[in-house]
């Protein structure tokens, strides 16, 4: 219903027409829609100051340098991952092979990486033209990507699994050096910030760079919304689609380098929950199933939030079996809160 | 259903397999049969009964799947493999080595399944919550209530269900007969009912379905529930089959998708066939068997899975487009 309202091209609060390369720019000032917007844009960063304070409170560490670098550097992977699903999600589609994919690519990284790099890195190209290639059946076969993605999630599993049946391989020394990294640092200044947050606000810069500050990325965004006003304008749907899913398969990958850096090996199924976790944090980021918003910030900021989640649940001593549960419930708050604040925007 | 209308013209049988698409996933599984007979040394007959064992449970997780894919809109049911591995392990928690009430161990289940099925429809009607995540979300849930509740698990499975789950019946597995009876009644409801009728128009067009009529959310529901239900009863089953494992379920997430599709289901809903959910089952066995003999370990048999049902999806996916 939302997208039908926001995206109609001759809506007076998008006054650009869509040959001008802009397609929405936001709605008018003032008026309720306005002040749920706010609402819904506060919301990731709102969750997250507020399970910040959750995990302050019960365990005083995290306010050191070095405990608020150990609680937000295990999130760096998650980061990518939600702004790869955030990419997907904004074309409307979504990627359910989003965490066996970053799987597969700690396997190529922890098995070849080391030995024969040139190899890892066409792997990592060919893995990346696959991915694009789910894009060419979603648009030329008109296959739901719930199904592609699904399909797929078990080829990049059992690739994985055929690469590292079981975790281990090695990391180059300079990759886990630089994910294990507690601040940026060089011989003779120390940046006080924990290296997670320069990480989260480069990927953040970045995706805002490739679907925002790029006039190519309305177009990207519109293939969400208004596919039929990308092809009046002149733009292919297909190839927007492909560019938003090369952009996603970078993240995607760059998560899976990040998670091999981090863990210092290769494990093709330890990622499984990821999916989910990302599609959580791109929801409460403010995106939206239907396809036409891209929250760069928002999906960082959520994909924090979601990791915060796990380190409360850890720091109240929550036994390891009710975590999914919690994770599950999470999930469905999130997407009913989700509801009901853009229902209220509308 | 889907017969090509009468015109007078004689239908020909390119036009007939068109019409009935399951065709093409028996012929696929007489090819893995013969493949797999011919490589094996084995006659066809003895291939046949020693690999399909697992092919009812596959058929009823594939045609509760079936009953909600047929909704379209984006209906699917995640939860499936998570209701299946707790059936089993709460089945055989009361059966207890057939110490504890047989009613009670099927009845259990069952509620259980309702209660998930609620749960699902509450969040996807009620909420509006796309059933993807809805149903993904609550399968979290259930893999944490299967944590909590084998931790200390001691039961061990009813042996009179064991024995009843590898009867035979003049050589036919009677498993195998209860599931041909299963689907023959799915595909009764699907087809011959007005609720199958408000079924498949709900998946064609769901604003033409309410126009006319049609409880929408009624229907809705009561696929959701089918599909828990015969997820609990496969659960049950297998669980006395092979003993329960916290990975019981799990293959029936994407094979109970996998198997509507090659039975030449639309993916999008609005076109279902049963007979194809029993077709694509065979072939999804036989295949899985055929790559087991030529000695493809289980890592690439997830590859070949995958990109068999995407391959599935290139060659089908041209009939519905506009």
């Amino acid at each position: 219903m939302t997208r039908a309202v926001e995206s109609r091209p001759d809506s007076p609060s998008t006054p650009a027409p869509p040959s001008s390369g802009r397609f929405r720019t936001g709605r008018g000032p003032g008026g309720p829609a306005e002040v749920g917007q706010l609402l819904g844009r506060g919301l990731p960063l709102f969750a997250l100051v507020v399970l910040f304070v959750v995990c302050a409170v019960l365990q005083p560490g995290v306010l050191t340098l070095s405990g608020l670098a150990l609680l937000l550097s295990p999130a760096v992977p998650l980061v990518l991952a939600s702004v790869s699903q955030m990419v997907i999600i904004t074309l409307g589609d979504i990627d359910l092979g989003n965490g066996a994919l970053v799987g597969l690519v700690t396997a190529v990284v922890a098995v070849y990486l080391v030995d024969r790099p040139l190899l890892a890195v066409a792997l990592l190209v060919g893995i990346g033209a696959l991915y694009v290639g789910q894009a060419l059946l979603v648009q030329l076969r008109g296959i739901p990507s719930i199904i592609v993605t699904l399909g797929a999630s078990f080829v990049w599993l059992g690739t994985g699994l055929a690469l590292l049946p079981i975790p281990g391989g090695t990391v180059p020394a300079w990759l886990s050096g630089l994910m294990n990294l507690t601040t940026p640092e060089t011989e003779n200044y120390v940046l006080p910030v924990p290296m997670a947050v320069v990480f989260a606000a480069a990927i953040g810069l970045l995706a805002w760079f490739l679907l925002i500050r790029l006039p190519y990325g309305a177009v990207i965004r519109a293939v969400g919304s208004n596919p039929a006003a990308v092809r009046r304008g002149g733009w292919s749907v297909l190839r927007a689609r492909m560019a938003g899913y090369a952009i996603a398969a970078g993240f995607a990958i760059l998560a899976g380098i990040a998670l091999a850096g981090q863990i210092s090996a290769g494990d093709a199924t330890t990622t499984a929950n990821y999916t989910l976790l990302a599609v959580a944090a791109v929801i409460l980021g403010g995106g939206q199933f239907s396809g036409g918003r891209a929250v760069p910030f928002g999906a960082v900021f959520g994909a924090f939030a979601i990791s915060l989640v796990a380190s409360m649940l850890s720091f109240l001593d929550v036994p390891s079996s009710y975590q999914s549960a919690v994770q599950g419930l999470v999930l469905v708050l999130v997407l009913a809160g989700r509801v009901l604040t853009d229902r209220g925007a509308t | 259903m889907t017969a090509p209308a009468a015109t007078g013209r004689r239908t020909t049988p390119a036009a007939w397999v068109a019409a009935h698409p399951w065709v093409w996933s028996f012929g696929a599984a007489v090819v893995a049969w013969v493949a797999i007979s011919v490589i094996a040394g084995q006659g066809l007959l003895g291939t046949l009964s020693g690999t399909l064992g697992l092919v009812p449970f596959l058929v009823l997780t594939g045609v509760g799947q079936l009953m909600v894919i047929t909704l379209g809109n984006g209906h699917i049911d995640l939860s499936l493999p998570n209701v299946v591995t707790l059936a089993a392990y709460v089945s055989t928690g009361i059966m207890n080595g057939g110490t504890g009430s047989t009613l009670l161990g099927f009845a259990v289940p069952f509620a259980v399944g309702l209660v998930v099925a609620a749960v699902n429809v509450g969040l996807v009607l009620g909420l509006r919550v796309p059933p993807i995540v809805a149903t993904l979300a609550v399968g979290l849930v259930l893999q944490s209530a299967v944590l909590v509740y084998t931790t200390g698990f001691q039961a061990s499975v009813d042996p009179g269900l064991v024995a009843f789950t590898r009867a035979r019946v003049l050589g036919l597995s009677v498993l195998g007969l209860l599931c041909v009876l299963v689907a023959v009644a799915v595909g009764f409801v699907l087809f011959r009912t007005s609720y199958g009728r408000a079924v498949q128009a709900v998946g064609q067009n769901v604003r033409a379905a309410r126009l006319a009529g049609i409880p929408v959310g009624r229907v809705v529901a009561a696929c959701y529930a089918m599909s828990a239900l015969l997820a609990a009863l496969t659960g049950v089953l297998l669980g006395a089959f092979s003993t329960p494992n916290l990975d019981l379920g799990q293959p029936y997430l994407l094979n109970s998708i996998a198997i509507v599709v090659l039975g030449g289901s639309l993916i999008s809903g609005g076109r279902s066939t049963v007979t194809g959910v029993w077709g694509g089952a065979l072939f999804f066995v036989l295949l899985l068997t055929l790559l087991d003999v030529l000695g493809v370990g289980v890592a690439l048999q997830n590859v070949v899975k995958g990109a068999l049902i995407i391959l599935v999806l290139v060659l089908v996916g041209a009939d519905r487009r506009e």
